[in-house]
Parts: C-alpha cells; structure tokens; sequence
C-alpha cells in the first residue's frame, strides 16, 4: 500500500515538474539552526530555556523533481540527542493545479512525530488559493499525531468518492467528495496537501530515524525516555531497561502506574508479576493505586491478590464500589479461599450489600449468605 | 406443545404440601406481541426470554392463557431483571396484567436475574388465565418467566438451583426424547456452517443444520447486517449462494441477500434445517462427540442429535467446548508465536498473554424524517455514552474489557452497547439539525468476532498470513489485509470505551490448512469460522466471512470423504489428501446433469 501511494505520489510529482523553476529558498524559521523555543505545533513538553543545537545527519528525504531535503539532529548542551528535523519543500498536486508545500517537521527520537513549524512567507494553501487558518494548521498537526490513519491504508484516488450530487453533502468541487472518515480527519479542501504531509513524515523515514537513534542509545536516554510525558518513550524505556534498571527507577515506574495511560500501565503490571509474590511490601504504591486506574489494569493488579498484605485485602473490602462485576466475583473467591475472614472486612462486605445504591451488592449478599 | 412449557404440577415435598405451581416460560407466550424472544444468553441466565426491544417506544403487549387445575390465591413472581441498576429509574419497566387487572408492581426493576415478586391473585380453574406482559418503556424490559404458586416461597435464584427447579417442575427426563441420525450434524448457521452443510449435501451426505435464529447467515444476517468480505477461493460456487453484496454494515438491503441465502439452502433435500433450535449440549465418550442436545427456542422442546461427524461453526466454540475439546481464548504471549509487529508493539502483541480479544459490536442506524421526532431523556446511558453524539453505527462501535468474557459476560456486553447506542443517539437529538432523525433500527443480537477458538493439529498464526507460507493442505485462500482492533481507550481515557480501531497489515496471499479445521483430541469433530484453530492475531486475517465460508466448505468436503472411507477427520490429511484436494478443484464446477450430457 505504500509503494503504491509513493507511486502515485511520484506520477502527480512527475506531471507537473514542468511547472516548478528551482526549489525556493526556505525563510527564517527552517534556517534555524538553534531551537530556543518549542515548535508551534509540537507534542513533546518543551522545558522552559531549553537550547537545541541541529547537526546534520546522512538520512535525507528525497522529493521528486525537487530533490533531497536533508534530516537534521538536534542535541541539547549536553550533546544528547532530542529532535530530529527537515525543512521540507515539496509539490502538491490535484487535478493538474500544483503548488509547492513548505512546512519544517519533526521526529522524536524514535521517529514518531513530534510537530511542525509553518512557513510564514509561504503559507499552506487549500484548493481555490486560500490560505490555511490557524485551526487548519491544528486540523493538520491532529491528523499527523495519527499514526493509524486512514490515510494509511488508501491510495489517494481511494480517498475520494465521485458521488451522485443529491446525496452527498458539501460537495468539494475540486476532489469529489471525500469520504466521511476521511473528511473528518483531513483539512477541508486540502486533502493532497494532507496526504503528502502524512506520508512523508509517516514514510520510510521513520524507521531510519529509528535506527539512528538506537545505534547511540544509552542508558541516560532510555531514563530521559522513563521520565518524559510522551507515552512512546515511557514505552521503549520500559520495553528497555533491566530489571536492575527497574528496581533503581521503581518510584517513577510507580508514579507511571498511576498517571501513564492504560497501555503503559499495563505493561508495567505484566513487567512486575514476580515482585508481587517476592516483594508484597514494595509493591503497597501499586495497590494504593487501584481506585485510580483503568478497568484492565485494575483485573491485571487484581490477579496478584493472593500476595497482597491482610491490610490491602481489608482496604480492598472497603472498596468494592470501585470494582466491576467481575472483579468483585474473583475478589470474593479470594476471600472463599482464606481460612478466616476478619471481622473488618465482614463489616465492610455488609455495609456493601445492605447499599441500595450498588448495583453489584447482590453478588456480596450471595456470598454472605453462602458463607455465613 | 403448550403442555411441555406451562408447567402444572402437584408438588409433595414437605414445606409445599399440596402447593400448586404453574410456570409460564415467556418464550412460549400464544402471542409475543412487541417483545422479542432473545436466545442469546441461555448458557448464563438460563434460558430464552423476552426483551420489549422498541428503541424508546414502548411495544405491543405479549399475551397467552393458561389453564389451572385448582381455583385459589396465587402469588406470582416474574424472573426479570434490571438492566442498568443505578440512580434513575430502571430503563426497562414493564407490568403484569392477569386477566382484566394490571397489577401495581412495576417490574424490571432487580438487580441480576431474578425473581420478582409481582403480588397475588384469585384464580378460577373454570375459566382460562389471561396473561399479559404491559411494556412500559420500550427499552429493552426483560422477562425470562411467569410463576403462579398458592404458596409464597420465591423460587431459587442461583444458576445452578435454578436449573434443577425448573427441570424438577417440568419433569424433564435428562436426555431428550426424540433422536435424529445423520451423516454430519453442523451446529450454527453462519456462513461457516450454511457452506459446511452445503458441500456435505452436494456429496450425498445427510446433513443437519441447527441454528438458533429464524434466518440463516449469523453475522451476514439481515438480524446482524454485516456485509461479506474476503475472497471465495476455491468455493466461489457455493459462497455465492449465500454471501452478500457490499452493501454498508447495517444497511437494510440486507433483506435481499437474506432471501436468496435462505432459498438457497431450504432447496438441498438432504439437508435437514433446525432453525430456531440451539443446541444446548454435547455429549462425547472416548475422545468423540456421540450427541448433540439442542433445544426449540420458543417452544422449549428437545432432540438429541447423533452423526459420525460434527462441525462447530457456533462461533463461540460451544460443541467443542462441551465435548472437552482444546481451546483457547485471548492473546497469547509474544514470544509463543513469534508474533512481533513493531510498529505496534503491545498493541499488537503483548509480552505476557491476557485476555484481551477483539470486542463485540451491535450495528444501528437512524434517518432523517419530514417532521419531527421525540426521543425519550435517557439518563442511565449516560454513563456510558457521555458527551458522545452520533446518529449511525458502523464496525468501530465495538467493546471489549478484559474483565468480561466475550461468551459468559455477551449479555453485558451487548446491554454497554445499547447504552452507548441511546445515549450517542439521545446527544445527537439536542442538536437542531437532528430535530427530524428518527432511531430506525438497532439490532439487539450481539455480533461478535472473537471467543473460544478450539485447537485443530495447526495452529494458524500471524506469521503464516505474513510469510503466505505454502502448505501441502492449504485449501482455504484468502488476500485480505489481515486487521486486528483494539480499543481506542487504552490509548486515551478520553475516549468512549466502545469505540475500536483497525491495525492493519497488508501482506502476500496466504493459505489455512486443513489441519486448522479439525480438533486436536475430539476425534470426529471439525470447526469452521471464528472458532477454528488459531492465535489471536492468526484471526485478524480470516475471521471474515467469506473466508470463514471457505473454511465450511472445505470441511464440508472433507467429511464425505471421511464417510465414503469410513475415517476420523485427520486421517484424510494423512491418507487421503491427494484425493480431497482433487475433490475440492473438481467441484469448482456446476455438474451437468446426465440427461444432459
Ligand atoms: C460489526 C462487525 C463488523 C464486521 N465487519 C465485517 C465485514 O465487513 N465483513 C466480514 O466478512 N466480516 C466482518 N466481521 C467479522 C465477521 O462477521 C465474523 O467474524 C464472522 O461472522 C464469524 O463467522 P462465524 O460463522 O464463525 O460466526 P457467526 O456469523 O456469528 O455465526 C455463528 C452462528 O451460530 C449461531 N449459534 C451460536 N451458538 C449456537 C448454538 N449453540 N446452537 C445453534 N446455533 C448457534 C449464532 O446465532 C450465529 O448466527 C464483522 C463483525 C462485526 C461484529
């Protein structure tokens, strides 16, 4: 699918390559080669006072009939990598109308994409000429942080639909109708310059970036990674780091259980499933954590219950309201299991199933009732 | 028929002495009215019931009559329960009406299955009782029974105690009654099941196809309205009897398709086609399925299945998991497969296995109307629905949680998805441009696409979709991207829960062997469709439909041969695959008849 949008990509280049002179020179911004400020649509967090310093790197993008447009690194003082970045200029064509695109993008270390700085002298356009708006430009950056895109999938003819003109609403002159999941991801009326935009910074040069950046990985940065906001360096580092490395960075893995997001939780539930049964008392952050995190989460730190302490087992008991219907079944058949049932947690469990309010206190007053 | 359901019976136990009991099982209502009769969950509540499933209006009154053999005061408890128990009003209310009055207690309104008490009444045995259920709200009230008992001790609520209850007062012998013989007993009729009977039929096989919904087609159903996808490989022939056009999911054209489905099966004379019967049990001794027991779903009555052979094409893996077949169910581990995609990483495939499977969808729809049109507050999907608005379904309207079982929690599952339903809809109706849309269809039967998958002496994984790896007994085909979902939620909280997302991975052909669509250890039972035999991520290719038709008619194909040289499923792999596959090229072709030639 993406040789053949490359394909297509390459024969709308192809066709109007005759209309381009040289490749313009790119204004002020894409020159910089310090970034003191964060890029205007970025998803990384940008610390206050941070300098970036680019260098260049062998990886370039090539563009048809305009030519290669280098990747470029940028390291803070301490020469660790951060960004990477091109300056790009490239045709956009539709239906035989072309213009150049000029916009800088940028990759984070792991060649996901972290954002873009505009042009200001040379302005993203839509179809009859008009100049995007700023909430075109954050329509754009939303579609590029999609991954997944239907974009993805499509060559670009794909992407429009030639409808019957009664049934389709809002007709785009110029491209057909673009169908709805489409129309509802991509900036109106841009829709080429939105194709080209994501396949390139979705393109092949990912994995290239990718590459760089393992081949100088070290521990500082998968520690960076494990401390940063962006869900895709939480994971690589998690994905990375020793169990030694684990057991020095268990507060910030513990912090990450409770603000990361489901995935990311997950992940350290499924990492730690020995500590439980080795080491109940390190894992009292986990526990405490358990009103807090997502449903799936909750059923994974809940396979561990036979290892938890008297006291996480009564404060559970007192958190029924918390758990799911299944949840609460496999809770009470831990308690089936024990030996004794501590006159605390029989309290909690009937304050429960006297509630009029809870929808699952039927299940509690079965138990009570079989185990009374 | 009647007799076998409305249960009259003098019990002589000693805290009912001389009590007289009558249980009314809804389904069997003289008159459903508006309600519905919903087979889905009889594994986990017990038995079919009926469901006031009137999207916000509420539905035409069912109705029956009953005899009772002694006049007298009866209390009555109806088996109910209260779908989305919370602080509104219960969405499902309805009452009960005996004859002329309408007793006050509102119903619908318990937690969990179970009994509720309804309040008493004089009975004259001269004249005939007149039951009817009264709809309240038209969404989704539940009624699985009606209990009339001169004594006031309210019938067991425990799955278990309940079974034994109503078997003791309908005085069922274990085994059912009647038996039917055939060659191959196909359980669901999906288009993995219809092509199994199909192919077995054409072979001269005598076939039963039991299927526990009215039309034939499962998802492809103009119940479910899925359209068909995949290639027809080598079964274009019969695949096009019962496939579908490419029509939106959940459109209503398919009507049309259903239709030509149907026909098209009724007209094979050695097909024996169960609709409406599920089929509730199977029965194996020495590793081989001897029985299936299935059950009619309105009227409750049995039949006790018997062949050499059987396929599961049930979806959720039931005849084999009754008869003690391997199964598997959720993702399996990364490494146990080796199957690693990075670009997704865990979202794909995870480093240690759970239970996350791809999640169940209820498809709806809504058109814009001349006039307005009202739609009732619904505070209880709230919850679920959010600020969410929309006014159409398609596939991604999708859950799974890893806490819920695609088989014993689908009841759950399917009830999210009708809240995320109402309350999107209800969003949508604030806004003016939504003044004329009017709710026009919301399926209450759950599609699903991942459950038990029953373990053949292939596994099919992902690798082998990727690599297209050859194999000597690959007899299904299939070019379709292979697509697995996921919940959005797990990427962002932000998002509605029921809302999925498609990975997509665009490899070379690939093939599925015959060896995936028998079992391991159940020596005479085959499986086609979502249960076959795979991974996790090996069901993101060929879990759609056509290519799941494949799967029957090969199996189809394959068990007149294990008739024609009287063996087991494995053995026409190891001694007579040769001679399938030429079986399978040569019936690409309609045959022309003798006279003919
Ligand atoms: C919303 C949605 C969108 C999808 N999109 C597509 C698509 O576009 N194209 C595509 O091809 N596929 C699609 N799929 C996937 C596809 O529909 C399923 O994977 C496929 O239907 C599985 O086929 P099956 O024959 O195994 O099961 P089913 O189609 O579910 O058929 C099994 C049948 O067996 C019956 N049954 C079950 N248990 C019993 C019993 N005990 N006794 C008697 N009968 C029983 C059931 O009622 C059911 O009808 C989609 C699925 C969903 C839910």
């Amino acid at each position: 699918m993406r040789r053949l949008a490359l394909g297509i990509l390459l024969l709308l280049t192809h066709l109007c390559e005759a209309q381009f002179g040289s490749a313009v020179a790119f204004p002020n911004s894409s020159k910089k080669t310090v970034l003191d400020k964060s890029p205007e649509f970025f998803v990384l967090n940008w610390k206050q006072g941070t300098i970036l310093n680019r260098s260049e790197t062998p990886m370039e993008i090539i563009v048809d009939s305009v030519g290669a447009q280098k990747v470029n690194i940028f390291r803070d003082n301490s020469d660790a990598p951060v960004l990477y970045s091109s300056n790009i200029i490239t045709p956009v064509c539709a239906d035989g109308d072309c213009r150049l695109m000029h916009i800088t993008l940028y990759w984070t270390l792991l060649g996901d994409y972290a954002g873009f700085d505009r042009s200001s002298e040379e302005p993203l356009t839509k179809h009859d000429h008009d100049e995007f708006l700023f909430s075109d430009y954050w329509k754009l950056h939303e579609l590029l942080k999609d991954h997944n895109s239907i974009l993805k999938r499509r060559a670009i003819d794909e992407l429009v639909t030639k409808p019957k003109p009664s049934t389709i609403e809002g007709v785009d002159a110029l491209s057909g109708a673009t169908i709805k999941e489409v129309k509802e991801s991509v900036v109106s009326g841009a829709l080429y310059s939105c194709y080209v935009a994501w396949h390139l910074v979705h393109g092949d040069i990912k994995d290239q970036i990718k590459a760089f950046t393992v081949a100088q990985q070290t521990e500082q940065m998968w520690i960076r990674m494990l401390n940063s906001e962006h869900t895709n360096y939480q994971m690589y580092a998690l994905e990375n780091l020793t169990k030694n490395q684990y057991d020095t960075n268990f507060s910030r893995i513990s912090t990450l259980f409770k603000s990361g997001i489901p995935l990311v939780r997950s992940y350290i539930i499924k990492n730690l499933a020995d500590s439980f049964s080795k080491e109940p008392n390190k894992m009292q952050p986990f526990w405490d954590a358990l009103p807090y995190i997502d449903i799936n989460t909750r059923s994974l730190l809940l396979q561990h219950i036979d290892t938890a302490s008297e006291a996480t087992v009564t404060s559970i008991s007192g958190q029924l309201s918390v758990l799911t219907k299944n949840q609460i079944r496999d809770f009470l058949s831990h308690l089936e299991n024990e030996t004794k049932i501590s006159s605390e947690i029989l309290k909690n469990l009937r304050a429960f199933a006297d509630s009029s309010k809870e929808k699952n206190s039927y299940l509690v007053v079965q138990f009570l009732e079989d185990n009374s | 028929m009647k007799k076998l359901l409305i249960v009259t019976l003098l019990l002589f136990s000693s805290i009912s002495l001389f009590a007289q009991d009558v249980l009314v099982e809804a389904e069997s209502f003289d008159n459903p009215g508006g309600w519905l009769v919903d087979p889905q969950f009889v594994e986990q509540m017990g038995s079919p019931y009926l469901n006031a499933h009137g999207m916000g209006k509420p539905v035409k009154n069912a109705s029956t009559k009953v005899n009772f053999n002694k006049s007298g005061s009866y209390h009555i408890w109806v088996r109910t329960m209260n779908w989305v128990p919370g602080e509104w009003e219960a969405p499902g209310k309805f009452q009960l009406k005996v004859n002329e009055a309408v007793l006050d207690t509102v119903l619908g309104t318990r937690s969990g299955w179970g009994w509720q008490y309804a309040g008493e009444t004089k009975i004259n045995k001269k004249n005939e009782t007149h039951i009817e259920l009264v709809d309240l709200t038209g969404f989704n009230g539940r009624c699985d029974a009606v209990y009339f008992s001169t004594n006031k001790t309210t019938p067991p609520s425990s799955p278990k105690k309940l079974a034994a209850w109503r078997q003791e007062l309908a005085a069922e012998p274990n085994a059912p009654e009647e038996l039917k013989t055939y060659d191959l007993v196909v359980v669901g009729g999906g288009l993995a099941g219809c092509a199994a009977a199909i192919a077995g039929a054409e072979q001269g096989l005598k076939v039963a196809l039991i299927h526990d919904r009215p039309v034939l087609g499962g998802n492809a159903s103009e119940e479910i309205r899925v359209h068909t996808e995949g290639i027809y490989g080598n079964f274009e022939r019969i695949l096009k009897k019962i496939d579908t056009k490419h029509y939106p999911n959940g459109s209503a054209e398919s009507k049309l398709d259903q239709q030509k489905r149907d026909e098209n099966v009724k007209s094979y004379d050695n097909i024996d086609l169960f609709l409406n019967w599920r089929a509730y049990d199977a029965i194996s001794e020495e590793n081989s399925v001897k029985y299936v027991d299935a059950r009619q779903t309105f009227t409750g009555e049995r039949k006790r299945f018997t062949a050499t052979y059987f396929v599961d094409s049930t979806g959720d893996g039931w005849i084999g998991f009754w008869a003690g077949a391997e199964f598997s169910y959720g993702r399996e581990s990364v490494d146990t497969y080796g199957e690693y995609w990075e670009e997704h990483g865990e979202l794909w495939s995870p480093k240690e296995a759970d239970n996350a499977v791809m999640g169940s969808s209820v498809l709806w729809g809504s058109k814009d109307t001349d006039s307005p049109q009202s739609f009732p507050e619904v505070p209880w999907a709230m919850p679920v629905s959010k600020d969410y608005a929309e006014v159409n379904g398609e596939w991604q309207w999708e859950f799974s949680r890893n806490d819920l079982s695609q088989i014993d929690d689908a009841e759950e599952i399917r009830d999210h998805m009708l809240r995320a339903i109402y309350g999107s809809f209800s969003n949508a109706k604030k806004d003016e441009v939504n003044k004329n849309r009017k709710l026009e269809w919301v399926s209450y039967l759950v599609g699903k696409r991942e459950s038990r998958r029953l373990v053949g002496d292939h596994i099919f994984t992902f690798n082998d979709a990727k690599e297209g790896r050859k194999f000597p007994d690959g007899v299904v085909i299939e070019k379709r991207a292979v697509d697995v979902h996921y919940q959005t939620v797990l990427e962002d909280e932000k998002n509605p829960d029921f809302i999925s997302e498609a990975l997509f991975y665009r490899g070379p052909q690939y093939y599925i062997p015959y060896r995936s669509l028998y079992s391991k250890n159940i020596s005479n039972l085959f499986m086609a469709g979502r249960n076959f035999s795979c991974s996790h991520a090996g069901l993101g290719g060929p879990r759609v439909m056509l290519t799941t038709g494949q799967m029957g008619a090969a199996v189809g194909y394959a068990a007149s041969l294990c008739k024609k040289y009287e063996v087991m499923p494995r053995e026409i792999y190891t001694g007579y695959l040769q001679e399938y596959l030429d079986l399978i090229e040569e019936q690409k072709y309609e045959k022309i008849p003798t006279s003919k030639k």
